[in-house]
């Protein structure tokens, strides 16, 4: 008998079961279930309206504040109300409030709440993130409720592709530059024809990448419509988790006779970084293509690029110099403990410094623009997630993706240009 | 938890209604607008079905009638068409969704087949067709036409049955309070 790919072990774990095959449906019992700020009222009203007012596992429930944190609105402060009730009611202590946490596919991986091997449902498709630290987070969006009621929901396993990545990632490049490369290439279908549903699972030389690059390497694939992305957890992630974990957890890595749909290489040795143009984060191209491109709005942050080492990575770049007058570059670390991180030592302060605009730990302006937007006809680089048109602000603005060294040195140049000018 | 009943139809019989590929669901399905204002009640969506490139469709469709699409039918996981289709007793027959477009419309209830290779080659619209969503029959009498194809998996026939993911929710709750 065949081996099992990472996701077919997690579920077949989380199922009780010996074994399990891409196709089957599945009732996995999740480590936990996050549920964000922006979905709460609808999941709660619609059990409500069953009678259902109590929930299988309020233990298991992690609600966190990220999508709407400084309430933009009075309707979003009426929204805030009523989650606070709504744990209350529910009896969740895991409720990560506004300044409590930060963004949920995020701190959790910093505070050891998510461990290598863990399987939760989310109502949100970022919970892919959790491949980063070799977990894996389903989106079951307004299903979410059924999850909340009965402690699971029916899953198909999906099926997974391999993607291996070869060579030593050149210096100044970024993982999220590997991201954007591989949205264009599943663009062209050069990797697999669809990645609907998949999980892709990356090999290779992977232990060059700390947990901040991992969740890097996550983003771009989940906008391929990638249902889960894994990595094997190399040694340094396992002492991460070790080290914060908050209850015992087993790493799980793919069988080596698994069975993949199907197997792609990736020469990651030559890559330059890359700029994903507006309309997709598959329209990447060297920045070489756009270099000179000016640029007014600029952010760093979001599930893509909120870790302490992005913020530290575009510190560096931002010490001692300011960005472009014609420029507001706005900062949204993934995590209180970073903002408090950042605070303690010197890189709030270099941001502040070079003229960035501090926001509080979240999605920031990538959550519907609801802080930061941008204006009609107006040019942003940013480490958003997606530069779908709308995406944080008017629809005709162009949106630009980058790495955060890419944003942070545009910021800087009031164009863009590759940060390796300025190292 | 069991709710199977005998007496639920997972057979239709009745006109096809034929589509093409890639149709949207905000723009195809229901107006954009309907998405953005999240309406979720069936008598609110029902007017809209397919409404920008056929109005007055719902007034003249029928229970039983079986809606027959190419590839990416819906193109996302929005729900509320098919929330309007099952209401109004459709079907659907798809050669391909994307997987999250199909658990919406498993979620609303829908009784909803995809992975039906080239189906929308063997019919034209008003075609007389006969499907069984249990197991995965489709015939075309108009053309005498019969394929097998993958049906709603076994254990998703309940979640079908009591009316998608709601309806699942109510009964289970039901059950409960009667086992308390």
């Amino acid at each position: 008998m065949a081996g099992m790919t990472a996701v077919e072990k997690v579920l077949a774990r989380k199922s009780g079961k010996a074994a399990v095959r891409a196709g089957d449906v599945v009732f996995p019992d999740p480590d936990f279930v996050m549920i964000h700020d922006g979905v709460v009222m609808g999941a709660k009203r619609e059990l409500d309206s069953l009678g259902i007012t109590r929930l299988a596992h309020p233990d298991k429930v992690i609600m966190v504040t990220d999508h709407d944190v400084i309430y933009g609105s009075p309707r979003a402060a009426e929204r805030g109300a009523y989650n606070r009730e709504a744990a209350s009611v529910w009896g969740v202590k895991n409720f990560y409030d506004v300044g409590r946490g930060g963004h949920g596919h995020i701190f959790p991986m910093e505070t050891g709440l998510l461990l290598p091997g863990m399987f939760y449902f989310d109502n949100d498709r970022h919970a892919t993130n959790a491949g980063a630290i070799g977990a894996f987070g389903f989106r079951i969006g307004t299903e979410i409720t059924r999850v909340l009621a009965t402690g699971t929901n029916w899953v198909m396993v999906p099926k997974s592709v391999r993607l291996t990545l070869r060579g030593r990632l050149p210096d100044g490049v970024h993982a999220r530059d590997i991201g954007f490369r591989i949205a264009a290439l599943l663009q062209t279908g050069a990797i697999t024809e669809d990645l609907d549903y998949r999980v892709l699972e990356y090999a290779g030389d992977l232990d060059q990448f700390a947990l901040a690059a991992r969740t890097a390497l996550c983003s771009s694939p989940t906008e391929m419509r990638a249902y889960g992305v894994f990595l094997p957890p190399s040694e340094a992630i396992l002492a991460h988790a070790r080290a914060h974990a908050q209850r015992p957890f087993e790493p799980v890595y793919a069988d080596q006779d698994a069975i993949y749909e199907s197997a792609y290489e990736l020469d990651i040795s030559g890559l330059e970084p890359q700029v994903s143009t507006p309309g997709g984060v598959h329209n990447a191209v060297d920045l070489s293509e756009v270099a000179g491109t000016r640029v007014s709005h600029a952010f760093i942050g979001s599930c893509g690029s909120g870790m302490w080492d992005d913020m530290e990575q575009a510190a560096a770049l931002l010490k001692g110099r300011r960005i472009a007058p014609h420029v507001r570059l706005f900062i949204a670390p993934g995590s209180e403990a970073s903002t408090r991180r950042m605070a303690a030592g010197n890189l709030m302060q270099t941001f502040i410094e070079a003229g960035a605009v501090m926001l509080p730990a979240g999605c920031g302006p990538c959550n519907d623009a609801v802080i930061g937007p941008v204006h009609a006809g107006e040019v942003s680089i940013s480490t958003a997630t997606n530069n779908n048109a709308g995406r944080f602000g008017a629809r005709d603005a162009k949106l630009y993706l980058g790495s955060p060294l890419t944003v942070a040195a545009s910021a800087v140049a009031g164009e863009i240009i590759d940060a390796r000018q300025l190292q | 938890m069991s709710a199977m009943s005998d007496t639920f139809q997972w057979q239709l019989k009745g006109r096809c209604y034929k589509l093409g590929h890639n149709v949207p669901h905000p723009g195809g399905v229901v107006p954009q607008w309907v998405i953005v204002g999240r309406h979720f009640d069936a008598p609110d969506i029902i007017p809209h079905l397919f409404e920008e490139t056929d109005p007055g469709f719902h007034t003249r469709c029928k229970p039983g009638d079986i809606i027959v699409t190419g590839k990416n039918f819906g193109m996302g996981p929005k729900m509320n068409g098919y929330i309007a289709m099952q209401a109004l007793g459709l079907g659907l027959v798809c050669e391909s969704m994307p997987f999250l477009a199909w658990r919406a419309a498993i979620g609303c209830g829908l009784r909803v087949m995809t992975d039906c290779v080239n189906v929308s080659e063997m019919c034209e619209t008003g075609d007389e067709l006969e499907v069984d969503f249990r197991n995965g029959f489709f015939i075309n009498h108009t053309r005498d036409v019969r394929r097998e194809y993958p049906p709603i998996p076994d254990s998703l026939l309940e979640v079908v049955q009591l009316g998608g993911n709601a309806g699942w929710l109510k009964h289970w709750h039901e059950i409960q309070g009667a086992g308390a």
